[in-house]
């Protein structure tokens, strides 16, 4: 069973720190990513239930999350349970933020768009990965991967082989290059703006510093090229 | 369990209502503010409820329902407390 357009890779795990938070887009809609400080991660819709200030520019504390606005505090259920100008307040049930499942899969945070009850099982990768960089483009996800797979990079170690990109599930790909495997997630911003999440499948003694760079470059030449051709020629 | 304190009270907005739109805008305040609403009286120049919960509450529905819905004018409001429990006593 295909987890697409269920499960969406949102970040690199390294990209959100304990007690940090970061907005983003999932087909144009906005969320905010956030770590709490015990490591756990949380999406949200983002936006506060009391203003609609957006909660990515809040604050965490603990295990809670801050609204800038008015220091609205959420636990991490979604539930609203500190308005700082009403301290004595019981706070209703009712102020909550609509919040959705997130898990860790192959160094990415992953979430399900869809409630939790109905949605797959997440995209399942286990193993050890170094995370290289997540990296935007003003193209649609299928431009994207064409692009990847006429622009593979040189492998890292190993012999220069053909590059073979395989789907594992849904949104997380596999680009194998020489004996080097990079897993990729492919994350729609919007119908036009396509994030590209990558991580090197392979030990942290291995590839750590100059995999990480070498591969690192390989993303900016992706850009390059999506960038500077038409959509065309990068699918030729 | 934290005592809680609750309010009753009347609030009659006054202006240039459209009360189906207004209707709705207050249904929705009191819902996600967690308060009992009925609706007393319905014109066009007034609008009368009755909501009940925590006074802070009661506060936060009259200050957005004295903003209102983008398609009427509220000029006026009156509030009248009908009862109040102080901590659930």
């Amino acid at each position: 069973m295909t987890t697409a357009g269920v499960w969406h890779p949102v970040a690199l795990s390294a990209s959100i720190e304990p007690g940090s938070s970061a907005g983003t887009h999932i087909d144009g809609k906005e969320f905010v990513v956030w770590r709490d400080n015990s490591g756990a991660p949380h999406m949200w819709e983002d936006r506060c239930p009391h203003r609609g200030m957006k909660l990515s520019f809040g604050f965490v504390r603990g295990d809670h999350i801050a609204c800038l606005y008015h220091g609205w505090q959420y636990d991490t259920a979604g539930q609203c349970r500190y308005i700082p100008a009403h301290p004595e307040l019981d706070v209703p049930g009712s102020i909550r933020v609509p919040v959705f499942q997130t898990v860790e899969v192959a160094g990415m945070i992953w979430v399900a768009t869809e409630p939790t009850e109905s949605a797959p099982p997440a995209p399942q990768e286990t193993g050890e990965t170094v995370s290289v960089r997540s990296v935007f483009f003003g193209a649609a996800i299928d431009a994207v991967l064409a692009a990847i797979e006429t622009t593979p990079p040189r492998p890292f170690s190993g012999e220069a082989a053909a590059s073979v990109l395989r789907q594992i599930d849904g949104r997380l790909y596999a680009l194998t290059v020489g004996s080097d495997t990079l897993l990729l997630g492919l994350h729609s911003l919007s119908g036009e703006r396509t994030a590209l999440h990558v991580v090197i499948a392979g030990p942290a003694a291995r590839y750590s510093g100059k995999g990480q760079a070498h591969f690192l470059a390989w993303t900016a030449e992706l850009r390059h090229r999506i960038e500077t051709q038409p959509a065309a020629a990068v699918a030729a | 369990m934290k005592a809680v304190s609750t309010e009753t009270a009347r609030l009659s907005f006054i202006g240039r209502l459209v009360p189906p739109s207004f209707a709705e805008f207050c249904d929705r305040r009191a819902e996600k503010l967690d308060l009992k609403m009925a609706i007393r009286s319905v014109a066009t120049d007034r609008f009368t409820v009755e909501v009940s919960g925590q006074p802070d509450l009661v506060d936060a529905f009259e200050m957005a329902c004295s903003l209102g819905p983008l398609d009427c004018l509220v000029l006026d409001y009156e509030r009248t407390r009908i009862h109040s429990i102080a901590n659930g006593e």
